[in-house]
């Protein structure tokens, strides 16, 4: 409900009345540009999330001349919602483009893939790796831009590095390609999550802090920091990238430590020993790993037992270090607290964790690094997850929390609504693929047909309400038919509504829905669209298109009655210069083969002008004796109508008193004698309209036939 | 019809460039000086509403278009041509509202500098649609559309002059217009109809293009027309149904067919554009039609040849809307793209 604010809130505001909702009330001016007073307001919804706000001004009493008072009011349209901060629309869009070569993709693998089991074929490729390859393509698709290289000679205080602009989408993408898609990541799941943080902890910055904004701000600050080892921040920070794992980052640090300093080198050699010894650990750190991933710091395992028992001899090596007598003799007391805090942490002291981590994930994390690293199977993951949230409660809630947490339930519902929730349908209508590869039960809670949804599966019903996306934007409908076509129950009776509902008035966008109609063969979708063209265009005055159209959809009873109507102006210009414009659409009608209605006439109509042009031009015989045979073939056919019987013959009147010779036989004279008694007979209908001619017309037209006649009995 | 495969050293290099709105048009703007090089694009930005004529000065390494200088237009773009006249470019532009723009751009810096108009109230043509093509060396423009009017546009420095030399009422509608001479252009509309029209002879077409489409060959729509200026007989016509086509002026009847039904069609749907490709030496005699590029709805770009098998250049999953090769340096072709992005390629 609405009503106008007239004088007291604005110009013309358009307010919410109920006065229950003061303290949810927004107001939005509309500037319309109207002049006060609007007598009424009409509000519709227009295309997607926009509503047509239609004004109109109240008629003045005085008739004014200025243009700008005679219009009567104005239609606006006003956008709702203010889209997602993160990705624009136009990114949006470029994201649903990019998306429908690889769905398409996997449709049609799917497709031959079930025919293979038809056809119980030997050769089967596991499923998952066409998902997983089909996820690539997506990831490769949410990839920013590209941030422009840093300088080549990197400066000494670099610390944090982007290669590019993370997103959540992305981030929440590649959560469930690890854990869904990737089945050979299955015994990695834990390092593959370290790196997934490395990469997305910055996003985590706009609701919580984090290690990734620590170390932003740290990095700023460096410079300006005289003796870096007596400031508690920088042990503080360092300890906080060691315990998510950024080991590279720590390594950098430590080497920043004043005692490397050449100046210092020789009288804090023990102090600088003990720094490089801890440097020299942390770079040796055993990570599991099933590809080699360049310029990552730690010796990587490809096989589980290996990395055990690098680890088991890594961690023994830290306890020694632990031990040593050495920390005693070090002089300085911020190094040698600062390092035995790393050493704890590497020792997976759970006090030092929880204290150099910042959040419930980065804690999560710390705890595959350190304290459990040969975790496998997602049901102690999940365990672990629900402590690390119990050690530090998150305060507030990040998009990316609740998916996580979903996943390492297993809850697919969970994981769906929260993909729906924060990220939208393009997300859930191409994320339900890895969702299926995931798991049976999955794979038959998605495909099972609900009777709460109208007998359709959860997969069917994302798509649609995906594809109701698509449609509902002017550069994006044509790719939900792709959508749409991969839905068994709903799909083409939506699709059908989709394509009538196109705009036919510009030829690129009809030819465009006629390409989609003849893709997916609805052969009568498109005939019935080139039947709205054709009458849409006969009525704005184009006939020529408006014929061709009635032309392609075979429409002949509509030609017809278009012919009668195009009869009516042919028949003004009989006689007059205006018959070239006519020419055009005569030869539009094509050949005989075409479906030409009632239309069929206009060509031996034009025949026949033609040569009766070249008689009046003074040609000779010959061409009079064509007209005649033109009018003849015009007479005898049953589609030139009756009305058109006495203009002709009248046009002809020159060819019956033809001096020469008669031009006319016995038979054909009888002929036209026939037609002319026919024609009186009609008169007598009520419905017979007289022929705009002179009204001794029929009597001269009797007279030199009757004389032809006469001539013709003499010549035979 | 599968084309001829290409060796993967004499494919194309190809930069796909999004541009976060619909591209209408794409021109090559005349080369200004040898190092810099610009196009024009016309764009509609769905999320404004708003249509604009666009230059672009296009960077080598990496290759992008930078946004250089802008005209807004009061309506969508739905025909765009350049040309050099006195050592300026002039660059034309239709719109669906039935508006005609010139725009002048500086030689020096390729900004727009002044622009003329004839908005829709002078009614050049009624909506919908409407075709331009400005004359080689830019003093006169014909327009034709939908509505069935045949305009000549002669260009001012400060007005624009129109002459209206045909009108069929709208019995017949005209989709594309080329110029063949000062003096002669053809233009093209539904049935495959082609019309040859001399400005000195007004009141009709000279010459009209009827061929016997028969009953094996279903008769479209013509997208555009190009004609090689050595061979000023021939039309070359493209449409409907992968359709291309050339009508010789002095073999009325018969249409000699390149492209559609069963010769050697590599598309099977609307082909949007086609230009002669002069990159290509062409090694048909003088009788056979010279090689020419198109761009189709199903997203083909590729180049055809009387008698020879078709090479694609490029296979987009989305509608290639129209291309322009670069006269000056005609391995280059800039094609717009359907889901708001230009390509560019440089074949070798």
């Amino acid at each position: 409900m609405s009503r106008v604010a007239s004088d007291t809130v604005g110009n013309g505001a358009l307010v919410p009345f109920s006065e229950d909702t003061k303290d949810s009330l927004a107001v939005y001016p509309l500037h319309h540009g109207l002049a006060p007073p609007i007598s009424r307001i009409a509000i519709s919804w227009a295309r997607g999330n926009s509503l047509r706000v239609s004004l109109f001004a109240t008629p003045s009493s005085e008739p004014s001349r200025t243009p700008q008072d005679q219009s009567g009011g104005k239609v606006l349209e006003v956008k709702l919602g203010v889209g997602d901060p993160e990705i624009s629309d136009s990114r949006w869009r470029q994201i649903a483009y990019g998306s429908v070569a690889p769905f398409a993709l996997l449709q049609s693998r799917r497709s031959a893939l079930s025919e293979m089991i038809k056809s119980s074929s030997p050769y089967q490729m596991d499923w998952w790796e066409n998902v997983l390859e089909y996820s690539k393509d997506i990831t490769s698709l949410l990839s920013g831009p590209k941030l422009p290289p840093g300088p080549i000679i990197e400066e000494r205080t670099d610390i944090v590095k982007k290669r590019e602009e993370p997103t959540c989408l992305k981030a929440a993408w590649e959560l469930l390609e690890i854990f869904y898609a990737d089945k050979q990541s299955q015994a990695w799941l834990p390092e593959k999550l370290v790196d997934w943080l490395a990469d997305y902890d910055s996003l985590f910055s706009s609701t919580h802090e984090t290690v990734y904004g620590k170390l932003a701000r740290f990095q700023k600050e460096l410079v300006d920091i005289q003796v870096l080892e007596d400031d508690p921040r920088y042990w503080e920070v360092m300890s906080s990238a060691l315990s998510v794992g950024w080991l590279d980052i720590v390594v950098k640090m430590l080497r920043l430590h004043g005692s490397y300093q050449l100046d210092q080198l020789s009288n804090r050699e023990l102090e600088n020993g003990l720094v490089e010894a801890v440097a020299v650990l942390i770079s040796k750190m055993p990570r599991l790993c099933h590809e080699s991933t360049n310029g990552k710091l730690g010796e990587l395992f490809k096989s589980k037992p290996d990395f055990i028992k690098a680890w088991e001899k890594w961690r023994s090596q830290i306890t020694k270090l632990d031990c040593s007598p050495f920390w005693i003799q070090c002089g300085n007391h911020h190094t040698r607290e600062g390092l035995r805090n790393l050493l704890q942490i590497m020792l997976g002291n759970t006090e030092s964790l929880c204290m150099a981590t910042c959040y419930w994930i980065e804690l999560y994390i710390s705890h595959f690094l350190y304290i459990r690293p040969f975790t496998t199977g997602i049901e102690s993951m999940y365990n672990l997850a629900q402590k690390c949230i119990q050690l530090k409660p998150p305060s507030s809630n990040h998009k990316l929390t609740g998916l996580i947490v979903g996943i390492l339930e297993e809850n697919t519902e969970v994981v769906l609504a929260e993909s729906s929730r924060e990220f939208g349908p393009w997300m859930v209508a191409h994320a339900i693929e890895l969702l299926t590869a995931g798991s049976e039960q999955a794979e038959i809670v998605l495909h099972d047909e609900r009777y709460n949804l109208g007998g359709i599966s959860m997969i069917e019903l994302h798509r649609l309400v995906y594809a109701q996306v698509l449609s509902s934007h002017a550069l994006t409908w044509q790719i939900a038919p792709i959508y749409l076509t991969s839905c068994m129950k709903q799909g083409m009776g939506l699709l059908e509504n989709l394509l009538y509902r196109q705009s036919i008035q510009h030829n690129d966008l009809l030819l465009k829905n006629i390409e989609i109609c003849r893709l997916y063969e609805l052969d009568h979708i498109s005939s019935d669209i080139m039947k709205v063209a054709g009458v849409y265009h006969w009525k704005h005055g184009h006939k020529g298109a408006g014929v061709y159209w009635l032309q392609q959809s075979k429409d002949t009873s509509r030609l017809n009655r278009i012919a009668q109507q195009l009869f009516d102006s042919v028949g003004k210009s009989i006689s007059d210069e205006s018959f070239k414009q006519w020419e055009g659409l005569i030869e539009l009608l094509g050949s005989e083969s075409k479906p030409a209605g009632g239309l069929e006439f206009l060509h031996k109509y034009r025949d026949f002008k033609r040569s009766l042009q070249q008689v009046y031009g003074g040609k000779a015989t010959d061409a009079a004796r064509q007209a005649v045979g033109s009018l003849i073939l015009l007479m005898k056919n049953p589609s030139t109508p009756q009305r058109f019987w006495l203009p002709l013959l009248y046009d002809s009147l020159k060819l019956f008193n033809w001096h020469e010779c008669p031009l006319l036989n016995v038979s054909e004279t009888n002929l036209l004698l026939n037609k002319l008694q026919e024609l009186s007979w009609a008169r007598l209908h009520p419905h017979f309209s007289e022929p705009n001619l002179p009204a001794e017309a029929l009597s001269s037209i009797r007279l030199a036939l009757a004389t032809n006649l006469g001539r013709a009995i003499l010549d035979e | 019809m599968a084309a001829t495969a290409m060796l993967e050293s004499e494919r194309p290099v190809i930069h796909r460039l999004p541009q976060h709105k619909y591209i209408d048009a794409v021109r090559w703007l005349p080369p200004l000086s040898t190092f810099d090089r610009f196009a024009v694009l016309a764009a509609f930005d769905t999320d404004s509403g708003s249509s604009s004529i666009e230059i672009h000065s296009l960077n080598p390494n990496p290759l992008s278009l930078q946004p250089h200088s802008s005209f807004s237009s009061s309506s969508r773009v739905s025909s765009l041509r350049a040309s050099q006249f006195l050592q300026k470019t002039v660059v034309a532009a239709s719109t669906a509202a039935g508006s005609l723009h010139i725009l002048f751009s500086d030689p020096a810096d390729a900004t727009f500098e002044s622009e003329v108009s004839m908005p829709e109230e002078e009614g050049l043509h009624s909506v919908p649609g409407s075709c331009v093509d400005l004359m080689d060396g830019g003093v006169e423009c014909v327009t034709v559309g939908e509505d069935g009017r045949v305009n000549l546009v002669s260009i001012g420095n400060s007005n624009l002059s129109r002459d209206r030399l045909f009108d069929s009422g709208g019995l017949v509608s005209y989709t594309a217009a080329k110029w063949a001479s000062p003096m002669e252009f053809a233009t093209g509309g539904y049935g495959f109809s082609l019309q040859w029209w001399d400005k000195r002879k007004p009141g009709g077409p000279v010459s009209q293009f009827k061929a016997n489409w028969d009953q094996k060959f279903t008769a479209g729509i013509v997208h555009s027309i190009d004609i090689h200026p050595s061979r000023k007989h021939t039309c070359l016509a493209g449409g409907s149904l992968g359709t291309v086509f050339a009508w010789d002026l002095r073999w009325q009847q018969q249409p000699i067919i390149l492209s559609g039904a069963e010769v050697q069609s590599i598309s099977e749907s609307e082909v949007w554009e086609v230009q002669y490709d002069r990159c290509i030496k062409s090694s048909a005699t003088s009788t056979r039609i010279l090689p020419a590029m198109i761009c189709s709805e199903d997203g083909i770009l590729a180049v055809i040849e009387q008698g020879e098998e078709p090479i694609e250049l490029l296979a987009e999953p989305c509608a290639i809307n129209g291309f322009d090769i670069d006269r000056h340096n005609p391995s280059d072709v800039i094609c717009s793209l359907e889901w708001e992005a230009v390509a560019i390629l440089t074949r070798r």
